[in-house]
């Protein structure tokens, strides 16, 4: 059963705050995590026959705004040769409202690889396989890198299996 | 899932300020795809319903013969140059509104004498287009109202091949919303016969389904291994599962037949590759099909 333009509509409306969000964590900037949300609408519909059964929904619209995001990062470091870390420093919303300041900048400048992962397995509360669909790697991959983006994290694996 | 430090990260996460526009945004990029979709997904549904409205088509016939020169020629032309098959343009649509714009002309093919064939063909073209059109029109009332955009449509034809033997013949619709789709169509004449022929039709069985897709499937990674812009939705250069990857070929698969006498198998944009490679086409050799074609008449 293919999945019609109203699924989609309704799964999109529903889920817009998740979808801001992951988008943000990606470029955490409110104006180009807007964009991001809105490409991601346009490429779900123009590819929406890619999608084969509507449990493939989640995986299938992650897929499509992880890509995005990261897309979008790529041009950006293109685009301004400043590196991360000063960029960090330019952005507001790396402000102090936050709980712990030293933890969340850790995960901030965890390469994106691994950042990805923590954000969908742990935030989004993902499973192993499917986290590894989004980002195309494979299930070994992901696990592989969760606990190095643990380790970095100095977060201790067994306090979470 | 207990430690802290994971929790601590996760509520702020979860506490990321979402800004009051994102719902004004999302229903809005939704509108704008379901417009953008429903262009896409038009294609030439309408060729069913062909030859179902036989006053309506009656009743444009007389207008076209009223108002299009072109016309009246066409029918001029059939008992003077006997037997000789041709493609005319018999009826155009335009309509330039600022932003709004469509060009539409609508073939017409003459001079069979099997007017069975010729009708349905005509017919068939010239209820498309309408269609066409009356859609253009109800998308750009739509977008109007919807505080404007641009929108453009452009419809007509090419002849690939007319010679002694084959008339080969595409109409394309380029639908213009922000990016472009492009939709071709092709019916192939048997002049000598006068018969429409199908992909089927030339073949003694179905298995140059599988035998061309392969062949196409090797076209694609050679094309690429070559120039790897030449990008494909296929195995061996995408990867699985996000977008669907081209597997085979539809048994009534668009085709013509080119002037070299070689079967030309062709895709619409979007539906083997991504936009940027436009409408893509295979020649397929014809030794690795001779021993399947019912004849070599028309291919060889």
């Amino acid at each position: 059963m293919s999945i019609s333009k109203k699924q989609i509509a309704e799964y999109v409306i529903e889920e817009k705050e998740n979808h801001y969000r992951l988008a943000y964590s990606y470029v955490r900037n409110v104006d180009d995590a807007l964009d991001i949300v809105q490409e991601s609408i346009y490429k779900a519909f123009s590819s929406i026959d890619s999608l084969k059964e509507p449990k493939y929904m989640k995986t299938w619209y992650y897929r499509i705004i992880v890509n995005n995001a990261i897309d979008f990062l790529r041009k950006r470091k293109r685009l301004i040769l400043v590196d991360d870390e000063v960029l960090a420093s330019y952005n507001p919303a790396m402000d102090d409202s936050y709980q712990n300041f030293d933890l969340q900048k850790a995960l901030n400048d965890l390469p994106e690889k691994y950042r990805s992962i923590i954000i969908l397995r742990y935030f989004e509360d993902l499973k192993i396989e499917e986290v590894a669909e989004i980002l195309g790697r494979n299930v070994n991959t992901v696990k592989t890198q969760l606990y190095t983006a643990l380790e970095k994290l100095r977060i201790n694996i067994n306090d979470l299996e | 899932m207990n430690d802290k430090k994971i929790e601590q990260l996760k509520e702020n996460y979860l506490n990321t300020r979402i800004p009051e526009e994102l719902e004004f945004m999302v229903i809005k990029a939704i509108k704008k795809s379901k417009l953008n979709e429903s262009k896409k997904n038009r294609k030439f549904k309408c060729l069913k319903v062909a030859g179902t409205s036989l006053a309506a088509s009656l009743a444009l016939f007389i207008i076209g013969i009223n108002t299009s020169s072109v016309f009246a020629q066409t029918m001029l032309k059939v008992p003077l140059v006997g037997n000789i098959v041709e493609v005319l343009t018999f009826r155009e649509y335009s309509l330039d509104e600022d932003t709004y714009n469509a060009n539409i002309k609508v073939p017409a093919i003459s001079g069979l004498e099997n007017k069975d064939l010729e009708n349905s063909l005509n017919e068939k073209y010239l209820q498309d287009n309408e269609k066409l059109y009356a859609q253009f029109k109800e998308e750009m009332e739509d977008m109007k109202e919807n505080g404007g955009g641009h929108l453009g449509v452009d419809s007509g034809y090419i002849i690939k091949t007319d010679n002694d033997r084959i008339l080969s013949i595409g109409r394309y619709v380029v639908n213009t919303v922000g990016s472009s789709s492009t939709i071709f169509k092709y019916d192939t004449i048997d002049k000598q016969k006068e018969v429409l022929l199908t992909l089927p039709s030339l073949f003694k069985d179905d298995s140059y389904v599988d035998i061309i897709s392969e062949n196409i499937k090797n076209q694609m990674l050679e094309q690429h291994s070559a120039d790897e812009n030449k990008y494909y939705w296929v195995r061996g250069i995408e990867e699985e599962g996000f977008v669907e990857l081209f597997e085979k070929i539809s048994i009534e698969q668009n085709y013509y037949i080119n002037s070299d006498n070689k079967l030309v198998i062709s895709f619409d944009k979007y539906e083997v590759a991504p936009g940027y490679m436009g409408v893509v086409e295979f020649v397929i050799p014809t030794e690795c099909i001779a021993d399947i074609l019912v004849g070599d008449d028309y291919i060889n």
